[in-house]
């Protein structure tokens, strides 16, 4: 019973980020951006997020540092993509590597540490505990007890369901994807419904590096992001944006990685921890065969 | 009538130094249909972009409803009451009809969330006040392209506009919808609406329109009622000198079979006969037209000849080699080939004009390659674009200038130079004509009435019967895939063609 929910709740803290990420992503997805620098947002966000918590001594500061760090990502990612009119894809590859110099540098210049900085006076995001349901056997220690940006991770899911398909910024956010000269002539401008969308990409990505420094852990290290930024991108292209399979393929993608930990009992670490890779190939291969036979229908 | 719109001595220069407008002054009265015509290049479209926001202006000035207005974009335009249909349709494919009107000017309940129920009421009501046949929740990508025209004209309407500029709006019809789309002009015109239509069909022009604005490379040439217009005055304001709309042809022997079907039969991938038992002879020195409605076999046709797909039995023989299942240089050495889609498969868009001449002929003649074909001659490459750009009067900067700079007249001349030079003997042309201009038109239409001169074999896929008969001597038509028909075209006339292309049988008077 105890492996299972550890499993549970190993799957829950791995798919966290990579949730909140991915639908950053999504949005980003549905505005026809071909945006690949969730990783360098991520790692911006986790950064920034430990120094406000750091130096306030308090995590909303954190959180709130980690969230503007990331949309400081996410504005560089305007200026070069949107207004300077450069590609995406250059731009989002040449964040990413600028996010992992910075951070590092940055790191090494204020705490004049290698590696990683941790110290007690940076505050973490508080577990917050249900009354009433914290006392359910098993279903208790899943539900309750999470870190705060689980259930915001939660709550962000069915916010950005919302915001894609039912309201109008919806409306003009899918339309910039589809079309967007004819969002345009519609009296709408798209690069203002794109930077938007960015920006909102950058707080989700933001959250997702609070939860990395401030919750998962409680220090920040190199490079911490891990790739976890290009796992949201994989699961954005595979699901083709919509947010409700991006949560799916998060959970899955988590479930692997606890199960990688879980194996580590029996196995060598370097496969236990190949373990999320391999299920995303596979993942990837089967959604491509299922998209030839679709095709050939 | 009072005007509703005064353009002043618009004038537009594109750098370095093209003169799309030179101080163009026209104006359009409240509640007329105007159309604006002239060739390709000529600045019909320039003017209106630059009424409707899209490009400003360098000099001039523009008064509406009495107001001096510049708008910077179309947003401003639709505001102010303007809006245009753009020749290529700009709607969301996956959108609803009535996502596509509202999109801009959504209803919302609180939270910005999107009122649908009464932003498909707002649609139904317009589609309703204007009596269009749609249907508010159908999928754009699921209708026609007359229907989803219509759904850009009701989007404009949604809006309010009191001007429809529309750009080319029948290019993209059928000739059965293009009526309906007139009679639905008309209509908004009595209502008190003002339409600007650009078009370069004559006949088009003169049934739709009150006035007519002539304009000719940048300039405007004048502004005529419609009911003291002909084509052929037209024509010679548009171009600018006679043009003849006759036939050209001079008598002359047909020789010897150049190219011909036997028993030609394909099936499709779905199990669908697309040609069944097709039989076409083409002679030297006859020009063979194949009318039909489109989707009747023309493009299978096409791509069997030049070996694109394989016939499920038949043969194709051209100049007296059996060429059915040759590689695709066999075939060119003997067939040329000016194909419908000038940018897919006519042309390399992206690659220089001399680059696009010499394709084909770098393979088969000797003096475009050195060391045994593995090094291209530029030299020789470009000499050659000369000569093609002065035997085809193609307008152009040089032979470096990347293809999708040339207009589309220009672009077609330099694929026809490039066939016609291959002195292939027989010569498939697909739709030569698709798109350009009035002189453009008479050029290439010359052109191959010189090749048949020469006593090659042509045969000419057109959807354009007035083509057909001003060129062929004799005229195939398909219907559902089989030739219904088989016509010498001075014993024939359009009606009869006509009859055959839409009922696949001769017509009993």
């Amino acid at each position: 019973m105890n492996i299972i929910i550890g499993l549970i709740n190993g799957m829950i803290t791995s798919a966290t980020p990579i949730l909140l990420a991915a639908l950053g992503g999504s949005l980003t997805y549905y505005a026809g951006i071909f945006n690949i620098a969730m990783e360098g947002m991520m790692l911006g966000g986790a950064f920034f997020g430990m120094l406000g918590s750091y130096y306030f001594h308090s995590w909303p500061m954190g959180i709130l540092f980690a969230i503007l760090g990331a949309i400081l990502m996410a504005l560089i990612f305007i200026l070069f993509a949107v207004v300077l009119k450069m590609d995406e894809f250059i731009t989002g590859i040449g964040l990413n590597l600028f996010s992992v110099g910075a951070t590092t540098y940055m790191l090494r210049q204020i705490f004049k540490v290698k590696g990683a900085f941790s110290s007690p006076e940076i505050v973490p995001i508080p577990k917050i505990d249900i009354p009433w349901i914290k006392d359910i056997p098993v279903v208790g220690e899943i539900i309750s007890g999470q870190n705060l940006i689980v259930y915001l991770t939660l709550l962000a899911t069915i916010v950005v369901s919302y915001l894609v398909f039912k309201t109008r910024f919806g409306l003009r956010l899918r339309a910039a994807g589809y079309n967007r000269t004819s969002l345009d002539t519609s009296g709408v401008s798209a690069n203002r419904i794109r930077v938007w969308s960015l920006i909102l990409c950058g707080v989700l990505c933001g959250l997702a590096g609070s939860f990395l420094s401030l919750g998962y852990v409680t220090l920040f290290s190199e490079g911490m992001s891990a790739g976890r930024g290009w796992i949201s991108l994989a699961a954005v292209i595979l699901v083709s944006g919509n947010p409700t399979g991006i949560a799916l393929i998060s959970l899955l993608f988590g479930f692997t990685d606890g199960l990688g930990l879980f194996m580590q009992r029996s196995l060598p670490s370097q496969f236990t921890s190949m373990v999320p890779y391999v299920a995303t190939l596979i993942a990837l291969f089967v959604y491509s065969v299922r998209l030839k036979k679709k095709q050939t229908i | 009538m009072a005007d509703i719109i005064e353009m002043d001595r618009i004038v537009k220069i594109f750098p370095p130094s093209l003169v799309a407008l030179d101080a163009v002054s026209v104006k359009f009265a409240k509640g007329e249909i105007h159309a604006i015509v002239g060739e390709n290049g000529a600045g019909k479209s320039t003017l209106m972009k630059i009424l409707y926001g899209m490009q400003p202006a360098d000099s001039g000035e523009m008064v509406y409803n009495g107001k001096k207005v510049k708008f910077s974009d179309p947003g401003e335009a639709i505001l102010a009451g303007i809006g245009m249909v753009h020749q290529e349709i700009m709607l969301i494919p996956q959108y609803t009809v009535w996502e596509n009107v509202v999109l801009g000017y959504e209803p919302v309940k609180f939270g910005g969330r999107l009122d649908v129920k009464k932003a498909r009421e707002l649609v139904k009501q317009k589609i309703d006040e204007f009596g269009f046949n749609l249907n508010a929740d159908a999928k754009v990508e699921d209708i026609s392209v007359a229907a989803r025209q219509k759904v850009e004209i009701l989007k404009l309407l949604f809006r309010n506009v009191s001007v429809l500029i529309m750009d080319e709006p029948t290019s993209v019809l059928t000739p059965q919808e293009i009526p309906q789309l007139f009679g639905e002009l008309k209509r908004l015109r009595d209502n008190g609406h003002t339409i600007l239509f650009i078009s370069h069909h004559l006949e088009e022009v003169l049934e739709l329109s009150d006035r007519i604005t002539v304009l000719r490379k940048g300039k405007k040439v004048g502004t005529i009622k419609t009911a003291e217009a002909t084509k052929a005055g037209l024509a010679q304001m548009m171009v600018g000198r006679e043009v003849i709309f006759d036939s050209i042809r001079k008598n002359q022997t047909a020789g010897a079979v150049l190219f011909q079907t036997t028993a030609l039969n394909y099936t499709d991938p779905d199990k669908r006969p697309r040609l069944i038992d097709v039989n076409i002879q083409v002679r030297a020195g006859e020009i063979v037209g194949v009318a039909g409605v489109e989707g009747n076999g023309q493009l299978e046709l096409v791509n069997l000849i030049m070996g694109l797909i394989e016939p499920t039995s038949g043969s194709i023989k051209a100049v007296g080699e059996d060429i059915t299942r040759k590689p695709i240089l066999e075939k060119r050495k003997r067939v040329a080939f000016v194909p419908q889609d000038r940018a897919n498969m006519g042309a390399s868009i992206s690659a220089n004009i001399a680059e696009n001449v010499i394709m084909t002929h770098h393979r088969l003649d000797q003096r475009f390659t050195r060391w045994a074909g593995r090094i291209l001659d530029f030299k020789q490459a470009a000499s050659f674009t000369d000569e093609v750009r002065r035997k085809f009067d193609i307008q152009m900067s040089s032979g470096e200038a990347v293809f999708k700079s040339l207009s589309g007249g220009n672009q077609q001349k330099v694929i026809l130079g490039r066939e016609l030079l291959l002195e292939a003997p027989f010569i498939l042309l697909d739709q030569p004509t698709r798109g350009l201009d009035v002189g453009s038109i008479e050029y290439v239409h010359q052109r191959i009435i010189d090749m048949r001169a020469q006593k090659r074999g042509i045969l000419m896929i057109s959807a354009d019967l007035e083509e057909l008969f001003r060129l062929t001597d004799r005229i195939v038509v398909m219907h559902k895939g089989r030739v219904v028909a088989d016509l010498v075209t001075e014993k024939t006339n359009v009606t009869e063609v006509g009859y055959l292309m839409l009922e696949g049988a001769a017509y009993e008077a």
